[in-house]
């Protein structure tokens, strides 16, 4: 790829740091990759509760599985969190086990 | 005297019980809570509600939400209790004491952080009426809606 050959002639630091960011935004296919960010770092939620169904359903795809952290951002003590809550929350049928 | 806790207990009611049935469930409910010495802090009836899959072909069922307090031969008798019962279609017990200090103790500390922060910056402690609308106009611009998460991210 001809980024990657920029990236050479440049060299330093700050050449480094731009051509990832150029990745980034430059996806071939022309998907633009957000920087994703930890929802509950940022509300600043220290516990996940299972009552919240409105907090847990972005969280779970179509399907009812339980969103991987590579794609949500989540990070991973949040996450932990965030899978008992669902978890609970299956129990009491706030939200399904499968869908189809 | 045994260790007293924190719990939540929500339970799901047949949707076809009427209200004399789910008296006297919150009532068997209390008096097991009272002969363990234990206490019912709150009661909070969600109502009736779809379920997300069936329970014994029911589509519907009736919520109760309680926070107890009590110790841990409490939970084990509830428990035993409420899957004993025909009315009662689901129930969950979830030890609440621990997270929520948690919860509190980490609000604080980043409250304090904040108060130390702006005092260090020569600002008042709390954030002036003139900040709290300029943050507000802020935020409205910002186009991260709790739907603009994670989509379109693969």
């Amino acid at each position: 790829m001809s980024g990657f050959g920029n990236k050479d002639t440049r060299g330093g630091g700050r050449g480094a740091a731009k051509g990832k960011d150029g990745d980034k935004a430059g996806r071939r296919g022309g998907f633009f990759r957000r920087r994703r960010v930890c929802k509950f770092c940022v509300e600043k939620i220290d516990y996940v509760s299972y009552k919240d169904v409105k907090l847990l359903s972005p969280f779970i795809p179509e399907r009812g599985k339980i969103q991987p952290r590579r794609i949500s951002g989540t990070c991973a003590k949040h996450q932990r969190a965030l899978q008992t809550a669902i978890k609970r929350a299956r129990t009491l049928a706030l939200i399904p086990y499968v869908t189809d | 005297m045994s260790i007293h806790r924190q719990y939540e207990l929500v339970y799901i009611a047949m949707p076809d019980a009427t209200e004399e049935q789910l008296a006297e469930l919150h009532q068997q409910v209390a008096t097991v809570v009272d002969r363990f010495g234990g206490t019912i802090e709150r009661t909070e009836p969600w109502g009736r509600r779809r379920l997300a899959y069936e329970i014994n072909r029911q589509r519907e069922g009736v919520y109760v939400l309680n926070i107890l307090n009590g110790p841990a031969a409490m939970v084990a008798e509830l428990e035993r209790r409420l899957r004993v019962l025909d009315i009662c279609m689901r129930h969950l017990v979830v030890r609440v004491d621990e997270v929520l200090a948690k919860e509190n103790r980490s609000q604080t500390r980043r409250k304090s952080a904040t108060v130390a922060r702006r005092l260090r910056r020569g600002l008042p402690a709390e954030p002036t009426e003139q900040e709290l609308s300029r943050r507000k106009a802020e935020n409205d611009d910002a186009d991260g809606g709790p739907d603009g998460f994670g989509e379109g991210d693969r």
